[in-house]
């Protein structure tokens, strides 16, 4: 391997979740296993094979953007661009960086995004009339000749999936690399492992890493509930997602963004940043055979990289899918790498899962335990499944004394990100 | 900057409107031939755009076996799984069983397949009242859940095209989708470099895949006013540099490149066609809707791409530039190349590419790249065409019309994207 002389380290947090607006709240909630799944409110769900999800209770945006002319580039941004914006600007703020202060050149935004659907009401009339009869077809033809005037001029900016990246480069000022990454659920946290190699080979000191999805509006639901396994158990919403439960039958829809501040340690060092931990090492691959071969493989390629044993490793933030074959597949990579011990954790069963959003939203929550040396518990997971061989911690919160902990995410097609975490000992 | 492990190109392949292989695309690119032609995706008679450059005679039953299994796929997953399987095949890897595996990553700049239109649309449509803007969710969801495939849809998600190529190819290592506008296959490349430098694989297939030759693609885009509108004369629309450029024209297609570190190719005898020198990234931090005026991003971008590559302005001998064919584009081109270049700037050929390929957004950047190449390798550079009237802020050599003979050792791809996205890769010839 090149030299890799260049240390980076966590100096800002910030997230948006059903559980929790700011990191605070958040972990606080984690460690009460608080639930933020409740029956849809954004539209009626009655329609919906499944009717509940994770929302953000609140999200006023105007809270945390207050100039004039980035309020004004509101209206081009979809939800989920806000909400990514939104937790980029706390992240640097947490970090308190200054835009003015901080080289603009050096300093860049790697993000984590899906598809971001169109709202209905940006082409409802377009299609509307269009129609060549009272049920339709629509018309390609009227579409051309009159639909698309009707369409906002800008729609296609709100809704590309650079734009929280892009959104955030102007806001903050970042003139240095600026990346999206859109493999999925593995989306951010593969951000996060390429920002990792940017400050690495020096072409920035300062990396805001984050990722936004809210699937909360009428075109995402419908898709996803189309082809993604969603839990059935909408009459009990806070228990339908059930990270490797025996009775667990699928995910529900979290919306959430995140972001954090990766700085190379000697520049936080410089201007005495407060430092929450450090990525340690980062590693990835493809389990093509989808039976956990490869994603151990990545595992233990990332454990020696960050030159951490096993015993060094407090616990592993799983994705925690809560899907019978995801679940499966995972806990046979985890429990290959550190036999049935390690404490398995998995924050998806208190807000969901947020796609995109998810590596860097959960990473947080394990950069905080080890910054608290508190790991909270697994919410659902109440009866173990046999056929998921691995020591998920579920009851009550454990005091953290190892010094590791390892964050995995991986695609229904077997992309699969891993990264290694050491707790700074100031 | 000295980079202790040395990237090669070993293989490429392409689907373009000008040719399904690379060496198809450059001969048509020597001729000064037009992929651009009418629609004919969908009934685009109506569109304020009605022309685009698309790839013809497509056959994915051509490229690879059992192609039925892709079917749910979108063109975009289709030209990838053929122009991936042409650059695994020309550098050696395909089904080679002597590598590991795991070594061997995917690194993909590929956009999201295209929506169900009929469909879509429809439901909607019987949401909304005649009346207003305002679509009931109730009465979309009942539409939209009966009539949408659920195959379709999932096939639409941007990680499922690096995803089908990995396990179609047998592709372990690290496994990379981004989207950064029309500067995702260049970004991709450049950093599917920096994953084999710093030795987490041994090669990398990278590259794009893309067509936004759709009704909401060609919808999105003619709101923004950037498409050229010349429907009366669809092959002279792309026009960079000219004085008289409306807009970009809309092409797809797919393109790939094989990067392998250089011991690794040596070793088991890969042909290595180039060398990829330099690579830069920056972002204007200026405006979703436009570039920065000056070239800001752009200058700071070639110049990283220069010091990545351990090269001076003057040791670079062609330019393939981003060149849009929009009046913004073009004139800040221009003015970064001049920043960069200085007096040089006015001796150094340029030309576009997209004057004959249109612009294949994701593709963009990788099929540039590899034009490049072939101009190292044949000693021919591609021109400009449609290139009549000169602007006077456009005032550099852009090669027009007509091919150029030239001893080229280092050439300069851009690509720059939507929201300010800047990319610069350098390839050189490749000497040991």
């Amino acid at each position: 391997m090149a030299a890799a002389a260049r240390r980076a380290v966590f100096t800002g947090l910030g997230v948006l979740s059903p559980i929790g607006s700011d990191p605070d709240s958040f972990f606080t909630a984690l460690c009460e296993r608080k639930s933020g799944v409740r029956r849809l409110s954004f539209a009626d769900p009655s329609g919906l094979p499944c009717p509940v999800g994770g929302e953000l209770p609140e999200f006023n945006p105007k809270k945390v953007i207050t100039n004039k002319d980035h309020l004004k580039s509101f209206k081009m941004m979809a939800r989920t661009v806000q909400m990514g914006l939104v937790a980029a600007t706390v992240a640097f703020r947490d970090a308190k960086l200054e835009i003015g202060r901080l080289d603009p050149d050096r300093a860049g935004v790697e993000f984590g995004a899906g598809m971001i659907a169109s709202e209905l009401d940006d082409l409802g009339r377009a299609a509307r009339i269009s129609m060549t009869a009272a049920d339709g077809p629509v018309s390609l033809g009227t579409w051309g000749e009159k639909g698309i005037k009707d369409i906002p001029p800008l729609w296609m900016l709100k809704y590309l999936p650079n734009m929280p990246s892009c959104h955030a480069s102007i806001t903050l000022d970042l003139r240095g690399p600026s990346n999206t990454i859109t493999e999925s659920d593995a989306a951010s946290l593969l951000a996060l492992g390429e920002a990792y190699r940017i400050v690495q080979r020096d072409v920035a000191d300062v990396m805001i890493v984050g990722g936004a999805e809210s699937k909360m509006n009428p075109l995402s639901q419908t898709r996803h509930n189309l082809f993604q396994q969603l839990s059935k158990c909408a009459d009990d919403p806070a228990a339908a997602h059930r990270p490797f439960d025996r009775d667990r039958d699928g995910s529900v829809l979290g919306e959430a963004a995140a972001a954090v501040v990766l700085e190379d340690l000697g520049h936080a060092q410089k201007r005495g940043a407060r430092i929450f931990a450090e990525l340690a090492a980062f590693a990835c691959g493809f389990d093509r055979a989808r039976d956990g071969t490869v994603m151990a493989k990545v595992i233990r390629t990332a454990l020696q990289r960050a030159g951490a044993k096993i015993d060094e490793v407090d616990h592993v933030n799983a994705q925690g899918l809560a899907t019978p074959a995801g679940d499966r597949w995972e806990a046979k990579a985890i429990r290959e790498v550190f036999g049935p011990r390690t404490p398995v954790w998995a924050p998806k069963g208190n807000f969901g899962s947020a796609g995109a959003a998810a590596g860097v939203v959960e990473l947080v929550g394990s950069v905080l335990a080890l910054d608290r040396r508190q790991l909270p518990p697994t919410r659902n997971c109440e009866n173990p499944d046999p056929d998921c061989p691995v020591h998920v911690h579920t009851k009550g919160i454990r005091p953290i004394e190892r010094p590791f902990a390892v964050k995995l995410n991986f695609t229904d097609m077997g992309q699969v990100g891993v990264a290694v975490i050491r707790r700074w000992e100031s | 900057m000295n980079h202790s492990r040395r990237v090669v190109i070993t293989g490429m392949g392409a689907i373009t409107p000008l040719g399904h292989t690379p060496k198809e695309l450059y001969a048509n690119q020597l001729e000064g031939n037009s992929g651009v032609g009418p629609i004919f995706r969908f009934d685009a008679h109506t569109f304020p755009t009605q022309f685009a450059s698309q790839v013809k005679d497509f056959d994915l039953a051509k490229h690879i076996r059992d192609p039925d299994r892709f079917r749910h796929c979108g063109l975009n997953t289709k030209f990838a799984l053929a122009a991936a399987k042409q650059a695994l095949t020309d550098s050696g890897l395909l089904g080679n069983n002597r590598v590991d595996r795991t070594a061997l990553g995917v690194y993909l700049g590929s956009g999201e397949g295209s929506h169900d239109f009929p469909n879509l649309t429809l439901s909607m449509a019987l949401a909304c009242p005649a009346d207003g803007y305002k679509v009931d969710p109730t009465t979309f969801y009942r539409h939209s859940l009966r009539t949408f495939g659920s195959a379709h849809e999932y096939e639409m998600e941007m990680h499922t095209t690096s995803g089908h190529v990995a396990e179609e190819y047998a592709l372990e290592g690290p496994n990379y989708t981004c989207q950064t506008a029309c500067a995702a296959s260049g970004q991709a490349v450049g950093e599917a470099l920096e994953l084999i430098r710093r030795g987490e694989a041994d090669a990398v297939l990278t590259g794009g895949s893309h067509s936004m030759i759709h009704p909401f693609g060609v919808t999105g885009f003619n709101l923004l006013t950037t498409l050229s509108m010349r429907n009366a004369e669809p092959v002279r629309a792309s026009r960079p540099f000219d004085l008289n450029r409306d807009g970009f024209v809309l092409g797809e297609g797919a393109g790939m490149v094989v990067l392998e570190e250089l011991d690794h190719a040596k070793k088991r005898g890969a042909p290595i066609y180039a060398e990829l020198a330099g690579y830069g990234t920056t972002a204007d931090a200026y405006r979703v809707t436009d570039s920065h005026p000056d070239g800001r991003g752009a200058i700071a971008c070639m110049k990283l791409a220069l010091k990545d590559a351990g090269l001076k302005p003057g040791d670079l001998d062609y330019v393939n530039a981003h060149g849009t064919s929009t009046q913004v584009n073009d004139r800040a081109e221009t003015i970064a190349i001049k920043d960069v270049f200085g007096e040089y700037a006015y001796k150094l050929p340029i030309s576009s590419s997209k004057s004959m390929l249109g612009h294949l957004i994701c593709a963009a950047g990788v099929v540039e790249l590899i034009t490049c190449v072939h101009i190292i390798r044949n000693g021919v550079m591609v021109p400009t065409i449609n290139y009549e009237t000169p602007d006077p802020d456009c005032d550099l050599d852009y090669i027009p019309n007509k091919p150029r003979e030239k001893h080229v050792d280092r050439a300069l791809s851009n690509s720059f994207g939507f929201g300010g996205q800047n990319v610069s890769l350098i390839v050189s010839r490749f000497a040991d």
